[in-house]
């Protein structure tokens, strides 16, 4: 078998091979770190090594022309060594404190801003988007660039109460972990699939689509004489699951499809435990180029918090300090029957004392 | 005497063949069917992962993804 | 190649401070499968919907994962990205390079490929996005000699990924990126091959801070945590504290427990108290450490809104030491996937098929004894399915 001489199984190349050489010897050994100025900080090992971190976003979509301008740039400035962070951003390692303004300088120059950490917005998590994928209900990489662009001082800056992470996703398979965000950006599909009679049989077995709704909307059906299924349009509620197990369940919708809104989730442990993000605003139009109506209730979002929150509270532990009636007092979002849950275990987000507020 | 790896790869590939179209079957579900049907003292787990990557390296087999992954019938040959 | 697609609306996100994709896009504007890219793109951008296909088929020989097919359905006007792959290249863990591995991966993909890539995907691999059907098999033989191999995709283990760890972080309470190398290496028949009724991810994150979000996508979460007291240097508090930390209101009014006194000169904590969230060592990095016992607790079960609901993942080992060769917990996972692969339904998460059976039969059928820190309250919900031990053996 020819088949077996290929090289297979062999994983990704053991981390050691990457790692600067302050790192190897450290490893393991780090004592504490500072926030020098935004975008840049020191770690401090127990033998008194430092490794300065110079961090700069980048909007994923990265040309390959970039990638060699970043190893050019750790040639010049870091022994050739850097990094990516788990939101997207590069992250170069400076041993000379010389290199940091003249690295800082050369990455603005070529529109990769600096900053990032500590009590800001880091870059924002987002998926493909009409860029590549197949169940996306709008675009990922435009939505991001324009809200970032607009909230580009709170990446260069340091002045929110606390972290802000922004995350976005194209649809409610949600690649990334959008439904623990400070705030999450998530495109939705508002109208149920139209269903392709002719190519269902050619390209779908009808029991794993029926299987796949998991409120039961969809069921078998026969078409014209042909085995096809159908779908109880008030049970349905645009998953796209059906759409991912049968192509000719098509769900994208030029003129329904469009972006929610969700805040208040985090991930970390920090003095409260891991939250879901909840749904703030239920529905915005796909508005492109700049989805102005997207980036408009951002900001505000963004905005309230900054205001509002003490320090160190991450947005979800200032909107349950202040009620969930107050905050959309504040917001000006108007509180509709969409915001509350009606899929399993629903009840659970139900009001269930007299413990109000009168905002 | 236990199954041959070659036997159940054979077995499996029959299966595949058989309900191509009709039925996509996973890893798991070929499985559950070879156990069954060589017994549980013949074949286990184990001989069955081994029957799997023979039918893949082999080319006679592949790998499709619908909302799930499945084996089935390389398109030249479906 | 046909002409240079016109893109006024894409044109538009050229502008602004924020790095621009498009103009990453444009830097292969000459490459005729980024052109035909950008031409499909202004189309999704004025009829304001996407124009990608499935593509279930298309993969490497033998693997079941790394490779997404996508097709245009916008063919006839885009030929040059009718087939447009994605492949996942599993990352070095804790996205470490070189210049030299980043230059390896451009050239490659420049030879065979768009010149587009993410770095990373949400999962954490390097993806290459944009490749033809009959380019796969070149780019992986280039690929695998370069020493990189493929992550995953499909009903299989998801591809490891962890957070800096002990790289570069004080906090990491484990070495993160040796674990996640360690399992990435164990599994990789795995990885490759879908054997599982869906996808199952595993994250590494050094400390209850979880900079890789493994509690809200990660199917097993190993989140690191220690066991004895917090570590503090009453100098470095006082020293915050003429810097400006005002510590009664942010570090022991904060503290989700209340387990901290501070009287002017010295940080007290019941450590019996200390849930270990992080906070006080957050706001204090240099005068307030995690303890010496480290490890690392273990959540189950996360995932995104498919099929069933969202969920985060729950505690399911509250401590264990993460030391290598990890056999205790390679144990473990193998017992769950045999459990979960032989009775998981078609696209159900290892989180889904717990709340299926019962996190309680769950933990019966793979032989962990069940314990409070699992659970944030006892039922309260009388619908109990005895087993006959209870009444037989008169049991309490």
């Amino acid at each position: 078998m020819s088949a077996t001489k290929r090289l297979t199984d062999i994983g990704p190349p053991h981390y050691e091979k990457f790692l600067p050489p302050v790192v190897k010897k450290n490893y393991g050994q780090w004592d504490h770190h500072e926030i020098l100025k935004q975008g840049v900080m020191v770690h401090v090992a127990k033998s008194g090594d430092k490794i300065f971190t110079v961090r700069a976003a980048t909007p994923r979509l990265l040309n390959i022309a970039t990638l060699r301008d970043f190893a050019t740039l750790a040639d010049t400035y870091c022994g050739g060594h850097l990094r990516f962070t788990s939101r997207n951003n590069v992250e170069f390692l400076l041993t000379d404190p010389a290199n940091i303004e003249p690295l800082i300088a050369d990455l603005t120059k070529s529109g990769y801003p600096v900053g990032g950490l500590g009590n800001a917005i880091s870059n924002i998590v987002h998926t493909q988007g009409w860029v590549h994928c197949h169940s996306a209900a709008t675009d990922a990489s435009g939505v991001v660039k324009s809200i970032m662009d607009e909230l580009y001082p709170h990446f260069v800056d340091m002045k929110l109460p606390g972290k802000l992470r922004i995350a976005f996703a194209c649809c409610l398979n949600m690649c990334g972990a959008v439904h623990c965000s400070d705030i999450a950006v998530l495109g939705v599909h508002t109208r149920a699939p139209k269903i392709d009679h002719t190519s269902v049989p050619k390209m779908c077995e009808i029991p794993s689509v029926v299987a796949s709704c998991p409120t039961g909307a969809v069921r078998p059906a026969s078409v014209g004489g042909a085995q096809s299924v159908e779908i109880i349009e008030e049970q349905c509620m645009y998953c796209g699951n059906c759409f991912t197990v049968c192509p000719a369940m098509k769900i994208n919708n030029a003129k329904t499809d469009g972006i929610s809104i969700w805040v208040g989730g985090k991930v970390s442990n920090a003095r409260s435990e891991p939250k879901f993000s909840k749904l703030a605003v239920p529905f915005l139009p796909n508005n492109p180029p700049r989805w102005p109506e997207v980036v408009g209730w951002v900001k505000k979002l963004v905005e309230l918090y900054a205001e509002n929150a003490r320090k160190h509270e991450r947005m979800g532990e200032w909107i349950e300090r202040i009620g969930w009636p107050r905050f959309f007092q504040l917001s000006g979002i108007p509180f509709s029957k969409y915001h509350i849950d009606d899929f399993k275990h629903a009840g659970e987000t139900f009001k269930r004392s007299v413990q109000i507020r009168q905002v | 005497m236990a199954a041959t790896v070659e036997q159940v790869a054979e077995a499996m590939f029959q299966l595949v063949k058989e309900t191509h179209g009709k039925k996509s079957l996973k890893a798991m579900d070929l499985t559950k069917a070879m156990i069954e049907k060589f017994g549980e003292a013949e074949c286990n787990k184990d001989l069955c992962k081994q029957a799997i990557r023979q039918l893949m390296d082999s080319g006679r087999c592949i790998y499709s993804y619908f909302g799930g992954s499945f084996i089935t019938l390389p398109p030249d040959q479906a | 190649m046909s002409e240079k697609r016109a893109t006024p609306l894409l044109d538009e996100l050229e502008k602004g401070p924020w790095p621009s994709f498009v103009k990453e896009l444009k830097k292969s504007a000459d490459t005729p499968a980024v052109n035909d890219l950008l031409g499909q793109l202004e189309r999704s951008y004025e009829e304001k919907i996407g124009h990608w296909k499935h593509g279930g088929l298309v993969g490497v020989m033998g693997y079941g994962g790394g490779v997404i097919g996508r097709y245009s359905d916008l063919q006839a006007e885009f030929p040059e990205c009718a087939e447009f792959h994605t492949l996942r290249i599993n990352q070095p863990a804790g996205w470490f390079y070189t210049s030299d591995a980043l230059r390896t991966i451009a050239d490659i993909w420049e030879r065979h490929g768009s010149g587009l890539t993410n770095m990373h995907g949400s999962t954490g691999d390097i993806i290459l996005l944009g490749a033809k059907t009959q380019a796969l098999e070149p780019i992986f033989a280039e690929l695998t000699a370069a020493g990189f191999d493929l992550g995953g995709s499909g009903s299989d283990m998801r591809t490891p990924s962890c957070c800096v760890g002990q790289a570069r972080c004080e906090w990491a309470c484990y070495d993160t990126m040796g674990a996640c190398y360690d399992f990435t290496q164990t599994y990789q028949d795995e990885l490759h091959r879908p054997a599982f009724p869906y996808k199952y991810k595993l994250k590494f994150a050094g400390c209850p801070n979880d900079c890789v979000a493994s509690v809200a996508r990660s199917d097993m979460a190993f989140i690191g945590t220690w066991r004895d007291d917090i570590k503090v240097d009453n100098e470095g508090v006082r020293a915050a504290a003429a810097g400006g930390v005002d510590i009664q209101k942010e570090i022991c009014d904060m503290c989700p427990t209340r387990c901290m006194a501070w009287d002017g000169s010295t940080l007290a904590i019941d450590n019996s108290n200390c849930v270990k969230c992080m906070h006080c060592i957050n706001v204090l990095p240099k005068a307030v450490k995690p303890g010496d016992d480290r490890g690392a607790a273990i959540l189950i079960g996360a995932k995104a809104p498919i099929v069933g609901g969202a969920l985060l993942s729950s505690v399911f080992v509250p401590f264990i030491k993460m030391e290598p060769p990890y056999e205790d917990l390679k144990e473990l996972i193998s017992r769950i996937w045999d459990l979960w692969a032989e009775h998981g339904k078609n696209r159900e998460r290892v989180g889904e098929f717990i709340q299926r059976i019962g996190l309680g039969n769950f933990l019966e059928q793979i032989g962990l004894d069940p314990v409070p820190e699992m659970i944030s309250a006892p039922r309260s919900n009388p619908y109990i399915f005895f087993g006959d031990e209870v009444s037989e053996g008169g049991q309490a």
